[in-house]
Formats: structure tokens, sequence, C-alpha cells
């Protein structure tokens, strides 16, 4: 833990790209009671109580840094206080830096929160904190075990703790995976082709906590084949299709609602079909996909091979020809249906880059400071600079989607750093500080427009390293408050008092119930595929009959293993596979009961088949962005009453019940099951209900229905 | 049966329609491009175009794959004839040999030889065959069963009111939210997925008292809209469960004879469900019968899909008029694209959307009916081109639907049924 030295003067807060005035709003006196704290030496500091641990006491000043005290160094009277006084707010941080960072969060919330009369919520329970904060780091609920670790954990460090310990686990990889393929609409099967190597490549960056403006910036400027570069497949996802491509990359980068662009003068908001093609420009260049190198690799073969043969080799000419590579000249034109006055069907289109206003995002802010304004402004107007010198260089400028991706994901860029800033608030809050997220071109009209801004700085601040990001977001008290429990309406303005009320995601309600099924060990599990269907299908190099017998000989035994499209392969078929769960640990291969393969949703089919648990509850068929629903249906509520996932969870076998059938009585029963469906202790109520219904003739399998069916299993406070 | 909706004047309809939309997820209807004073004379207009609301049902047959078009509907002779030989019909257009039993039912039918298309992919293009829209990354379009749930209302108080069978409902609901999804049946032999559980009715009460009980002071804590729901698709469920419509998903309630004359197997027998569906009230039913791909040797794979189609097809024409709700009831045969006239180097037909057939029967629409032709051999349109979006407004239209009125989805795009497409009124008795 990081040590600040005790001075007595405080620092001013500062960000150093904040455009927002520096007179901070007033601390939430509700939860943070400031008291004159003196020390040996006669001085003093206004700070809140946090907590004390190891001997040292932890008090948070109102810039928002907690300083570490060493108790002796209290006046006697002082110590005495910190031994007694109730720590306030969140405890004792782990990070004092992330403490500050959240503290402003905090502020500006809360400044929302009173421009409008309304009152944050209470700080959430131990208890809802501890399933929330596992949700939303690692997508699955925490096993009766982790549960009862955190509530029996007496120091006040820690919440901050576990939010750590999560950040840093596996379960936080499979859960930003499920985001993020969602997000990019990742599937198995897309172009006649397995999109293997952009998922493993993918999930790489996630687990080295590659910095998300990098990883944008390779997915815009791979080039290669798709079965050598896993990042080309983001813009081979949409092969032949650039102009959708397009839309979607505005779309969920840069929240520019430019789809209608595409084929028309946007009718409500300020973009035109010509801007649109203006982007297109910088990808009118690439070309994504490449027949003629594999056919030039395979000429000659022709007399070689029987027609049948030749008609097998075709599929893999198609999976060695979805390739990204420069052209070396530009074919975007405008549209044979080309209606507007600027221009004729047909015509070239120049390279443009779309602007905002000028920092309207910070214009119409309450406390906007002119000067910072003004700074960021100025690097927003040096970023277009930039861009048209590089295209303008002498002697040919330089790859317009390398100039592109560099202006898309440059800290200047007016909104891609508070596109993903706001996509992970609405990960962890449910609901985003400006909605839709896909939409931010009129980023001043968030409800709390202040937030939206400063989120982007702080995204900016942390170098786009997610990780930081969620821990700051899991550290604020807004975020550890009780979720709000009146209606929230779409499109009403929402200015967070707490997290709102959210039915979990697919795969957070299917990455549960495997934990039910098989506990924490479940996040070790990795689904591998790239590397065994590169190697099969790879064309390199001159290659002869013999040679091409061998590689379709091989490709029949990628079809059998990884499965054509929509037939299941062998992992879909494990029916005939026996019951491993409860085999001695092997991270090798999933586990599997009564026919389900438990292993997280990051590791199984992307997206699953229509029929499992995880596209009944809502899993996106990876067709359009974002398309995870979490809404209800007959056959889904079928499914969760009579389906394989309850009966896998009410097996003897699973986890939970096995473990609530080795307590001793049926209190001890019926608190094991409780702790691991909820993460809580029952009330009395529930004891006596539960008791009674043991009593009458209902086992713990019966039990272990109704907590799965129940709403405060299915959502998340 | 006639819809509340439509029984009310125009404008308080509107608000009516209106009121369910707000009620669900931020989706609003406007009236097109209408200043206030159009809304009446429109309104009135759509009653009087010929077809509109005689469909009260569609059961729409979906082949997966691309149906050829020369070997079905649009028999030629000549070089792109093909293996078999056409046979008159009573309707007195001529089918392929392949169909002989929808032969006999020609007065029944209407034909439609002018469709085209430009998309030549199979995923591609069954999702613009199935929602009138080209697919795009940023948004999904509703299928005409979910358009008809949020523009005339459910159809039945506890049954769907659209169903999919022998596949998935592929996000059918478009940009509706998921209780305007199509309920998927996957085997018509087995019903209703899920129907049944290990739990006898007494343990399952036991169970749903105990669930109720425990769970009453989470439900009652919360506002939430979703939560609401969920409890609310719990109680649907459960009411379906336990209603006498349980059985319109059983097709063992049905007399073998009757079985047999809709041919065994999955397709024929995903018709004859689509029947009891109707029949009990569920609007909209998609029955889909893939394997019509014949790129290699189409005589013999024509031969296998061709005479389940007939068999299947023309038993349920029989069936929905001997129990009078042929004219009540539309059916739809489509496929995404047709096929080559050129037979391939391996007997067989490729991709071709450039022109391909469909067939209408029964819901108001004349018998013995073709609209629009193909050239001599097969590869262009003739006469009367019909887009997909033509098809989808006549059926839309047919159904009860304005098709002129705009549904903005919750991103606030504009969008209509058959987007914008015209109605064939010609095949409209």
């Amino acid at each position: 833990m990081k040590i600040r030295n005790f001075i007595l003067c405080m620092t001013a807060w500062f960000c150093p790209l904040a455009a927002f005035a520096q007179e901070p709003a007033p601390l939430d006196k509700s939860q943070n009671v400031l008291r004159i704290w003196r020390d040996t030496q006669g001085r003093t500091i206004t700070a809140t109580f946090r907590g004390v641990e190891d001997g040292n006491a932890f008090l948070q000043t109102k810039d928002g840094y907690v300083y570490r005290i060493p108790l002796e160094r209290l006046l006697p009277g002082d110590q005495e206080i910190a031994r007694q006084l109730k720590p306030e707010g969140l405890g004792i941080p782990a990070d004092p830096n992330v403490a500050q960072a959240a503290a402003r969060i905090d502020e500006i919330v809360v400044y929302g929160l009173k421009a409008k009369g309304v009152t944050p919520n209470a700080l959430a329970s131990d208890e809802q904190f501890c399933r929330r904060v596992y949700l939303d780091l690692v997508g699955r609920i925490p096993t009766k075990e982790e549960t009862t670790t955190f509530l029996n954990d007496t120091s006040s460090s820690k919440r901050a703790k576990v939010i750590d310990k999560l950040i840093n686990s596996e379960g936080f990889n499979a859960r930003m995976f499920s985001y993020f393929a969602d997000m990019l609409r990742m599937a198995d099967d897309a172009q006649k082709a397995k999109f293997f190597t952009y998922e493993e490549w993918f999930k790489s960056q996630i687990w080295q906590n590659r910095p998300y403006d990098k990883i944008v910036f390779d997915l815009m400027t791979a080039s290669g084949k798709l079965i050598n570069n896993g990042a080309s497949g983001y813009l081979l996802r949409d092969k032949g299709m650039r102009l959708d491509n397009l839309s979607v990359t505005l779309s969920t980068f840069l929240g520019a609602n430019v789809a209608c662009a595409q084929c028309h003068d946007h009718p409500f908001a300020d973009w035109t079909q010509k801007q649109f093609f203006e982007m297109a420009a910088f990808f009118g260049t690439t070309e994504t996909y490449d027949t003629k190198s594999s056919k030039k690799m395979l000429a000659g073969l022709k007399g070689e091979l029987t027609q049948e043969e030749l008609q097998r080799v075709k599929k893999l000419v198609q999976i060695n020809a979805l390739e990204v590579h420069e052209m070396g000249y530009n074919d975007v034109k405008l549209p044979d249906d080309y209606k507007y006055k600027d221009g004729k069907p047909g015509d070239s289109v120049p390279l443009k880059l779309i602007k905002w206003e000028p920092a309207t995002d910070v214009q119409k802010l309450p406390m906007h400071d002119p000067v910072a304004m003004q700074k960021l402004q100025a690097s927003r107007d040096q970023l277009y600079k930039t861009v048209e010198a590089s295209l303008n260089k002498k002697g040919g400028g330089e790859n317009p989607r390398a100039v592109f991706a560099k202006w898309m994901t440059s800290p200047s860029n007016p909104r891609f750093a508070m596109t993903i800033s706001n996509r992970l608030w609405k990960l962890v809050f449910g609901i985003a500080v400006k909605e839709p997220v896909t939409d931010l071109d009129n980023a001043a009209d968030a409800n709390n427009p202040m937030l939206l801004g400063h989120l982007a700085n702080e995204m900016v601040r942390l170098k786009f390293d997610l990780r930081a990001f969620m821990r700051l977001l899991c550290n604020t008290q807004a975020y550890q408050r009780e979720a709000i429990t009146k209606q929230v309406v779409a499109g009403e303005p929402y200015y967070f008092p707490g997290p709102i009320l959210r039915r979990m995601t697919a795969e957070q309600a299917w990455d549960s119930c495997v934990t039910l099924a098989i506990g924490e060990k479940v996040d070790n599990y990795k689904l591998r595929r790239a590397g065994e269907y590169s190697a099969l299908m790879g064309l390199k190099g001159k290659i002869t009959a013999s040679e091409i017998r061998s590689k379709l000989e091989g490709m029949k035994g990628a079809m059998a293993k990884f499965g054509g499209k929509n037939k299941p392969g062998k992992n879909a078929n494990m029916k005939k596979m026996r019951d491993t769960a409860g085999d001695e640990v092997d991270h090798t291969r999933p586990d599997v009961l009564q026919g389900q393969v438990l292993a997280r949703a990051s590791e199984l089919p992307q997206p699953e088949k229509d029929q499992h648990f995880l596209r009944m509850f809502g899993q996106s068929d990876r067709q359009i962005s974002d398309a995870g629903s979490d809404e209800g249906s007959i056959p889904q509520v079928l499914m969760l009453m009579n389906g394989q996932t309850q009966s896998v969870l009410r097996n003897p076998k699973s986890l939970v019940l096995a473990t609530a059938n080795n307590q001793a009585g049926a209190e001890k029963q019926i608190e094991s099951l409780f702790l691991s469906f909820f993460s809580r202790h029952p009330k009395p109520e529930e004891m006596k209900d539960a008791k009674d219904a043991l009593a009458s003739g209902m086992t713990l399998a019966d039990l272990t229905w109704v907590l799965f069916n129940s709403r405060e299993f299915m959502f998340v406070q | 049966m006639k819809s509340p909706v439509l029984s009310l004047n125009p404008l308080s309809r509107r608000s009516f329609v209106e009121q369910i939309a707000k009620a669900s997820l931020g989706v609003t209807l406007l009236p097109f491009a209408l200043k206030a004073g159009e809304t009446d004379k429109l309104n009135g207009d759509v009653h009087k175009i010929p077809g509109f609301g005689k469909a009260k049902n569609v059961i729409w047959l979906q082949m997966i794959g691309g149906m050829s078009h020369i070997d079905t509907f649009d028999p030629k002779k000549g070089e792109t004839k093909g293996a078999s030989t056409a046979v008159n019909s009573k309707g007195g257009f001529e089918l392929s040999g392949y169909l002989p039993k929808l032969a006999a039912q020609g007065d029944k039918i209407t034909l439609i030889r002018s469709m085209t298309s430009k998309t030549g992919v199979h995923a591609a293009g069954q999702y613009v065959i199935r929602t009138a829209y080209e697919q795009r990354g940023t948004i999904s379009h509703p299928v005409l069963g979910a358009w008809a749930q949020k523009i005339l209302g459910p159809s039945h108080k506890t049954l769907p009111s659209s169903v999919c069978i022998n596949r998935g409902p592929d996000r059918g609901n478009g940009f509706f939210s998921a209780a305007y999804s199509p309920l998927p049946l996957h085997d018509p032999e087995a019903g209703l997925q899920y129907a049944r559980g290990d739990a006898s009715s007494e343990l399952l009460q036991k169970r749903l008292a105990l669930l109720n009980k425990m769970d009453a002071s989470f439900r009652g804590k919360f506002q939430d809209m979703n939560l609401k729901s969920y409890t609310e698709f719990y109680d649907d469920t459960l009411k379906l469960l336990t209603s006498s419509d349980l059985s319109a998903f059983k097709l063992d309630e049905e007399p073998s004879v009757q079985r047999d004359k809709y041919g065994q197997n999955k397709f024929g027998q995903g018709c004859m469900l689509a029947r009891r569906l109707v029949e009990h009230g569920v609007r909209f039913v998609e029955v889909a019968y893939g394997g019509w791909d014949m790129h290699n040797d189409i005589d013999n794979a024509m031969d296998d899909k061709g005479s389940v189609l007939d068999t299947a097809v023309s038993a349920l024409i029989q069936d929905l008029g001997a129990k009078g709700l042929l004219s009540s009831t539309l059916i739809v045969v489509c496929s995404e694209f047709g096929r080559t006239p050129k037979i391939n180097g391996r007997s067989g037909r490729d991709h071709y959307p450039k022109v391909f057939s469909t067939m209408l029967a029964g819901g108001g629409v004349k018998g013995g009916y073709v609209h629009g032709s193909s050239d001599k051999e097969g590869k262009e349109v003739a006469d009367k081109q019909t887009s997909i979006p033509d098809f989808h407004s006549t059926i839309g239209h047919a159904m009860g639907m304005d098709v002129d009125q705009v549904v903005m989805s919750s991103s606030g795009r504009p969008f209509t049924v058959g987007d914008k497409g015209k109605i064939v009124t010609d095949v409209f008795a």
C-alpha cells in the first residue's frame, strides 16, 4: 500500500483533461461525517474515518484521498475514538489513489442527484455487495464458500480486497469476453469458415490486459489470413460488406448513430450519406476476400484431382481466401441510387472524417471550465490536423485505414474513450449515463453530462486499462449502494442513486448455474480450437496433389470435431459422454453432467445452439451487435421449470446439492442452499417455510428447484 | 372473430395501438407522413382495398435452401425443362410433374411466378423472405407474425400468437420485445418443449406455493417492469399448462388416418400441427422444411422433397377446407430464391434469385389464378414483377394490417410491414 506523508495542507484535486470546474461539489454528509483528528505534534486533519487495520488508522480527507496514519501518532483521545468509531463509507481502500478517484466520481454523481433533489440510496449490505460484485466482475455468483469467506471477514478492507481479487482472476476474462463477444458479434461460424482464431486472439488480449485502444487499433488495421491472424476477424466478419462493417464500427466504438446514412441522409440526425461514404473511403483500399493466391497455389493440380476432390478443395480455398489485404487503389464510389446534389452515382469519394460540433459534450455543462474546455478542443483540433497531414504526406499519404484507426482510437477523439467508459458503466450499473450506448451524438443531453465527460477523462488517464477502470467503478459508493426499488422507465432520466435491478445476462445466469453445479473450478477450463483448426485448414507455399489429399483427410476430421454450420460437432454431442462432475480436477476438458457440458459460456460454442439454456435465456445469436436479451418468454419459463439445467442442479452429484446434503440437520442444509443461490442467510420466516416444506415431504432437491426458479436468483440487486 | 382494435374508429384505434406500444419497450407507432386531416381518408381506403383482413390466420410454409421454381410452380418446356413433365392442374395452369396432388387442388391456388430478389446467399436470402428487409448488422426485423401481434394484438388469451415449427425463432420478434417472438416447436411429435416435468402435479403445486411464498418479499421490494413481467410469464405458462388449449400442441389427438394423409414425416406432421394450432387460435404458424439446396442430381432430390411437399400441402388445403377454415386461413409456400434454369454439370441447379415462384391458397385469395410470369426459359421476369416487399405487403394487408403504418424501433428508426412494398391486389378474390 502506498503511503502519503502526513501533511496538513490539502492538495487540490486536479485532473489535467477535465473540462470541469475545480469547485468540488460538497460530499454527502449523510454518509461521511468529517471530524478533526489531531496528532502528537499538534497537527490536525479534517477527515472521515474509514477504519483501523494493523495498527493504522485510515482517514479520508475531503479531496477523497485516504491517509494511513500509525495509531500511536494520533493523540490518545483520538486513538480511543479510532478504536471505537464505526468506519464510514466503504471501509479501507486497497489503493488511496483509487479511493480518491472513486470519491471524485461519487462527488459528481451526488452533485447530479442533488440538482434533481434525489437522495442517494443507502450502502448495500455485504450480502448484496458480494453477489453483485461477483456477477459484475467475474460474471457468476460466488460459491457458498466464497460468500461465507467474505461475510465472515471482519476487516474494514474486505470490499476493496475482494474487488482486487476478482479483477485479477480468470473469471474476469470470461466475463469480459462474453460482453465483447456480444458487442462484436463473435460467432464460430461465419463466411463458411470458423472464426476460432478471432475469438482466441480477443481472449488473449483481455487475458494480457492489453489497453482497449490498442486492441481496437489492431482490429481496424489487421491484415493477413483469418487462420493466421485472429485480429483480422473483425473486418472479415463482414467480408465484402464494408459499408455494413463501417456502420457497426461507428456505432459500436464511437457512439455515432450513422446506420441510416448508409442508404440515405439521416432523417433525424445531421449525418448525410455523403459523410458516410467519405468515412467508408478510409476502408476503400482494403479487400476482404482473396481467392487468387490460393487458386495460384492449386494451379496445375486440376488434372490430378477428381471432381469430388476439387469440390472439397473449393471449401479449403474459401477458408484461405478470408484475408485482409491492401489493393493499392480505392474503389469506394457513391452508390447507383445516390440522389443528393453534392455528388453523382459512381463518383469517387474523398477521405474525410466526421466531426462533432465543437465540444458539444461539455459546452452545455453547468460547471464547465472555459480554460480546460479550450484545451480539450485544441487537442481535438490537433487530432484532425494530424490526420490531414498524414493523408497529404509528400510521396503518398499513409495507409488510410491506419489513419482512420489512429484517429478513432486517439485519446483526443471526442467519442472513443467516452463510448467505452459509458458502456462499462452500464455493464456494472445496469444503465448507461447516456442511452443507448450506440448513440452519443448528443452527449450533452446525458442525464449527468459531467459524469459522462469525467468517465471519458478517467478512461484516458488510466490509459484504456479496462481492469483498472472496472476496479475504479466498483470502488465507488455509487456502485456499492442498494439497487433502486422504483421502476426505471426506459427513456426517462436516471441519476444513479444506486445501480438498477437487472436480470442476469444469459451468460451470467448460465455461468452461475455451472458454478452451482461444480463450483469455482469452472473458471479454469479453457476451450482451445484455433491452433488445430488453422493447422488443418491452412494452405502454404507450393502444394502437391498428395499433400492436398492429406489436407482433405484432415478437413474431414475437422468437420467431425468442430461441426459444420448448425450441425452439432463432437463437443455438442456430449450426451454419450459419461458424467465427469466430481472427478479429479482436470482443466483440459470440461465437466459433464446429464449430457450438459459444464463450462463457462465463453468456453462453449459461440453462440450456443438455439435450444441451449444460453440461447433460450437470451444469449445473442451474434448477428447484430449488443443483442443479448434480458426478457422472459413462455418457452424460457418452461425450460426453467422443466429443462435440463434445473435437472442438473437437482442431481445429487451437483455441488450445490451435495454440499447441502452434507450438512447436519435441516437448518444447516437450508442455510447452505440459501448461501449457494442467494449469497445470504435465510430469514427466520424463510427458514420456517423451508423447514415446514421439508417436513411435509419435499426434498432438498425440490428446494433447489424452488430457489432456482425464484426471481431473486435470476435478478441482480 | 372481429378484432376489437379494428372496430374502433381510426383515431382511437391508433391511440389504442400506441398504448400497447408504449407498454412494451418504447416502440412507437406513427401514421406514415400524414397530416392530421388525412388520417380518416387513409384508414378508410385501406379497408376498401380488396383482401383486407380476410386472412385471420396464416400458415407460412418456408422451404429452406432455395426451391427450384421450374421444378415446382413454373414448369418449362425445352432446354431448361428438367426431368419431370408438367401436368395440368384443376386451376387451369400447369404444375411440375412432382406435384400431382396439388394439381388436383389447383382451383384453390394462386401462383406468383414473377417473384424476384437480389439475394442469392442462403442466410441473407432467408432473412429477406422472412422479414421483407435486408439483413443489417445494426437492427433485426420482425416476421409477419410478430408484426401482427404488435399491430392487431394477441390472437388468443393463453396460446401464443405465433409459432414456428421445425426451426428456431431466429429473432423473429425483430426489434420488438421477446414476448413477440414466435414460440418454437422443434419437433411436431413432441409438441410443446418442456411442457412436462418429472414432478407430479401435486408436487409441482407444492413447489410453486413455496416459491411464491419465499420469493414474495423480493418481488414486493422492487417495482421493476421486467421483474413483474417474469412473474406474469410464469403465470401465463402455468395457465397454458393447465388449460385445455394445451391440446392444440398434441398431434396424438388426431386420428391416425388423418395424420397419414399429411405424410408421416416432420414436414407433413408440422403442417398438421399448424392446422391444429390455427384452429385453436394461434394466428401465425411457420413450418420450415429444409433440403432444397439441390446443386446435385435435382431429379432424385425433387422426387423426394417434391412428394413430401405435394402430400402435405394438398392435405392441408383439403383439411382446412373440410373444417371451414380455408377462407380465413392463408397458406403461403415460399423459399429464399429459385434455382438456375440451366442444369449444371452435376445434374443439379444452382442459386437463382432473379426470378422464382411462390404459392398462396385460402385466406381470401383467388383459386386457379397465376399472377405474373417468367420468360420461356424461366430466366427473367416477363410480366408483373413482384418483389419480396410486395409479397409481404400483400400478406400483411390480407392479415388486416395497414402496411403504411410506420412503427418506430426503440432506436428511433422507422419501419413498416413489408418495407413499403406494393399490395398485389390482383391475387384477391
